[in-house]
């Protein structure tokens, strides 16, 4: 129980700054910069604006839970869903800050950093490639416009935003938190090993844990970083699934795009983003 | 109450979740959980954690009756526990049962061989290593810079099956969730030591010695003499 309590501090107490740096810049930019501004600079075609929306994601730092607001009002705002919908997969997973986490996480290890941003792009953008294919506009229900208080001064606004984004977030965290430490400590060490040993199987319950743990992105490079008996390959996996498909994006997915779009969104991005990782991985890791 | 936590709430618990940071981030006890070097963040973090608070609980007052209130999510109550948990719990760096458990750190024996292990300590017929530095000595094809020297290992007692127990500390590369264990055998060490006990051991070396429980050979040390010593403040190596 107390190792529990350590390892559950220290993971709060690691990931915090991350955080709030993360917090406090998707504030920043939500409140400064007009959503207007991404429909003007994305190409007409949908097929070009998705690419371009993925890399776009580089500038919006913040957790997936930050990017799936984000990505509701940039559809409402007329950018096609395709984009989106790369853009939402890729905001997470590459931006700055995680992959700075991930650098610290990983220390004497870059080519992790690369690994991840290359395939957690290549999902963003395939994903919107597939959905520019077969997506049907009716699995979509459109976000309502975010309330915003009569009068509010940007300042104020930054400082809602930061506060609503910190105590989310900040839960989510500690969920995630929680169930490491609970890992940690409690999964028998011989257990791992045994299923680290095998390439297959660590890849398929790193992916799952991924799902299950739901752990922030600015957050889950430490995380795997501690799994030390998973392949490299293996723990990529878990980084790239991670911030695309998990229990509480799903949810909050459902709640901004309706839950005909997350019943098929979810399972094909967690398809490709393991087949994406696995293949990143053999050839860069 | 509420289950959500209306806006006041949530204040409150960030100002707890900035002060409680600080304060962790202000004594020695953050090394129980992160590296040393990670506690400027840790400041910054907690400063504007608490700042955002502050702001928000002095700003609110005149216009908290303007408009509907939207609650916060379910989930940000949990905020509560980790401040919760360093202040009733105050978890320790993790000890002797972690030990146990943890992955051994890896170690890379260099291809080169070392040119030998340095002085020993001004005034003293002994050299203090660190763990992780013993290990990677012990493990080298070509020992023969630890043969006829004494060496000062200090770290805690954790049990060992095949009789006296492990000198051990644990590793962290970021904080204590990727914790990894160094253990160097004591094979003659004496019982009166208890799990989780520092000590200083001076002994010379000998042959890295495969514990039928591990499988594995690790480092072992010939203690001449053992001494109780105080926990250094960060304890992780």
């Amino acid at each position: 129980m107390l190792a529990w309590s350590t390892v559950f501090v220290a993971v709060c107490l690691q990931a915090l700054p991350f955080l709030v740096l993360g917090v406090a810049l998707s504030a920043a930019i939500s409140t400064f910069v007009p959503p207007s501004f991404f429909a003007r600079v994305l190409p007409r075609h949908p097929a070009l604006a998705v690419p371009v929306a993925g890399v776009a994601g580089v500038v919006l730092p913040g957790c997936e839970c930050a990017s799936v607001p984000v990505a509701g009002s940039l559809v409402r705002r007329g950018v096609p869903p395709a984009a989106a919908f790369a853009f939402l997969l890729a905001a997470p997973a590459i931006n700055p800050v995680v992959l700075v986490a991930t650098a610290v996480a990983f220390p004497g290890r870059p080519e992790m950093v690369g690994a991840r941003f290359v395939a957690s792009l290549a999902v963003a953008v395939l994903m919107g490639w597939l959905w520019s294919l077969w997506g049907r506009s009716g699995w979509l229900r459109l976000p309502a416009p975010v309330a915003t208080a009569p009068g509010a001064t940007r300042v104020r606004a930054f400082g809602d935003a930061m506060q609503h984004d910190l105590v989310h977030a900040g839960g989510f965290l500690v969920v995630g938190a929680a169930t490491a430490a609970t890992l940690a400590v409690l999964v028998p060490r011989r257990w791992l090993d045994a299923v680290a040993g095998s390439p297959l199987l660590s890849v398929l319950v790193l992916a799952g844990l991924a799902v299950v743990l739901a752990i922030c992105s600015e957050a889950d490079a430490f995380v795997a970083a501690s799994l030390t008996s998973f392949s490299l390959t293996s723990r990529l996996v878990f980084l790239v699934v991670g911030p695309a498909v998990d229990v509480k994006l799903v949810a909050l997915q459902a709640g901004t795009f309706g839950g005909r779009f997350a019943v098929r969104f979810a399972p094909v991005t967690l398809v490709v983003a393991v087949l994406v990782a696995v293949g990143v991985g053999e050839v860069l890791l | 109450m509420s289950a959500r936590p209306d806006r006041t709430t949530q204040h409150v618990l960030l100002l707890l979740l900035g002060v409680v940071t600080l304060v962790v981030a202000g004594s020695d006890r953050y090394l129980d959980y992160v590296r040393a070097g990670f506690r400027p963040f840790l400041l910054v973090a907690g400063a504007v954690v608490l700042a955002v608070a502050v702001v928000g609980l002095l700003g609110r007052r005149p216009a908290s009756r303007s408009g509907h209130e939207h609650p916060g999510p379910a989930v940000g109550w949990l905020l509560a526990a980790p401040v919760a948990v360093v202040l009733v719990v105050a978890p320790p760096a993790l000890g002797a049962y972690s030990a146990d458990r943890l992955p051994a750190t890896p170690v890379t024996v260099a291809g080169s061989p070392p040119p030998g292990i340095g002085a020993d300590d001004p005034g003293t017929d002994h050299r203090t290593m660190t763990l992780l530095a013993y290990t990677i000595w012990s493990a080298q094809p070509d020992t023969s810079a630890l043969a006829d020297r004494r060496v000062r290992l200090v770290g805690f007692v954790s049990p060992r099956e095949a009789g006296g127990w492990y000198l051990t500390r644990l590793r962290v590369n970021c904080c204590a969730a990727d914790a990894t264990a160094l253990r160097v055998a004591v094979p003659d060490g004496s019982a009166e030591f208890a799990p989780d006990q520092w000590v200083e051991v001076v002994g010379g070396f000998t042959e890295p010695v495969v514990d039928p429980a591990v499988g594995f050979a690790q480092p072992a040390v010939d203690a001449l003499w053992v001494r109780r010593v105080e926990a250094p403040a960060e304890t992780y190596e």
